[in-house]
């Protein structure tokens, strides 16, 4: 869908920059292979995660042409594949975006993007280095430095997707298994922290 | 050598890891991050950070990363076992950067291991697409 996107707003100028959190360089190569028009770019170190305030994946910010953010982290999906485990209406996203591109016209304004950004805490802000501590000590082949740190970033940030979810494949977890609903479960209990906008959510997310 | 992981970039320093303190010599402590210890406090450029707490920050002429840090609007982890230590910005300096709504700039690699930045698509509009095959 989003290599759609993009051949629809090329006329317009519009960018898709695809920004992979992942440290699964061959799974982001497959993936780019479909996506042609797209810049495709790998972040191993959670580092736009750290600098746009994003929480969970997927998620887009608008950028417009003087650098101004314009719309903050936001969780989108590219269709409609996990409706039925995300709860989210795909087209609301596109049909915003559509609107943006071709006519300037906003769904938000100024004010409301600041309101709606995902504010780090000192201790959001620690979790995310003791996550790239890990990532490192992967690399290096030091398991046990690699489970101390992200074992120190989950208690620090224990409601992050980014942070929880993201780093289960280093750690050899599914994360589409149970400790994955596990930890959708809890996020659900602690009030689905940094979801601000939930853009076409129709309902809460889990099956 | 120990490494210092700042965004995607690592640093490899020459550091002394001592009683749970990381210390670089001053000289290498700017070359690393832009900023020099003078008489009024941690300077680049025409700013300068007081030192409130001047032991927290410097030790046997040495500076501490972790004490230095928040005097530049960053934030470190260190792990001195494992002779690494990480740096970003602040909370307070990111929510600061978030709510001024310019957006950031950074450079990552794309397939081919080049190099792009946000900045390589100025004066267009931009949708940045953040996903995982996770």
């Amino acid at each position: 869908m989003w290599q759609q996107l993009q051949e629809e707003f090329a006329p317009q100028g519009l960018k898709i920059i695809a920004v992979a959190i992942d440290n699964d360089v061959e799974a982001v190569r497959e993936w780019a292979a479909t996506a042609p028009d797209l810049t495709v770019l790998i972040d191993r170190y959670f580092v736009v995660a750290e600098r746009f305030g994003i929480v969970n994946v997927p998620a887009t910010v608008w950028i417009d042409e003087d650098g101004r953010i314009v719309r903050p982290a936001d969780t989108a999906m590219g269709d409609d594949r996990f409706r039925a485990f995300a709860h989210i209406d795909s087209a609301v996203h596109h049909d915003h975006l559509r609107a943006w591109v071709t006519t300037n016209q906003r769904d938000l304004n100024d004010a409301q993007v600041a309101e709606h950004m995902v504010l780090p805490t000192a201790d959001v802000q620690q979790a995310r280095l003791h996550q790239r501590l890990a990532v490192f000590l992967h690399d290096r082949g030091d398991e046990d430095g690699m489970n101390e740190h992200l074992a120190t970033a989950q208690a620090l940030a224990p409601h992050d997707w980014v942070i929880r979810r993201g780093s289960m494949p280093m750690q050899g977890k599914d994360p589409f298994g149970m400790p994955f609903f596990e930890f959708v479960q809890e996020w659900n209990e602690a009030g689905s922290p940094g979801y601000t906008l939930q853009t076409g959510r129709e309902g809460t997310i889990g099956l | 050598m120990a490494t210092v992981i700042n965004d995607t970039e690592h640093v490899e320093v020459k550091a002394t890891l001592d009683n749970q303190r990381w210390l670089m010599a001053p000289e290498l402590f700017t070359e690393m991050t832009g900023w020099t210890l003078k008489a009024d406090g941690l300077c680049r450029g025409d700013i300068c950070a007081p030192l409130y707490q001047p032991d927290a920050v410097t030790a046997n002429g040495m500076i501490d990363l972790a004490g230095a840090a928040p005097l530049m609007g960053m934030t470190a982890v260190i792990d001195i076992d494992r002779e690494i230590a990480a740096v970003t910005t602040s909370a307070s300096a990111r929510s600061d950067e978030m709510t001024s709504l310019q957006a950031p700039d950074f450079t990552l690699e794309n397939m081919s291991g080049d190099p792009v930045s946000l900045h390589d698509f100025d004066r267009r509009k931009v949708l940045l697409f953040a996903w995982s095959s996770w």
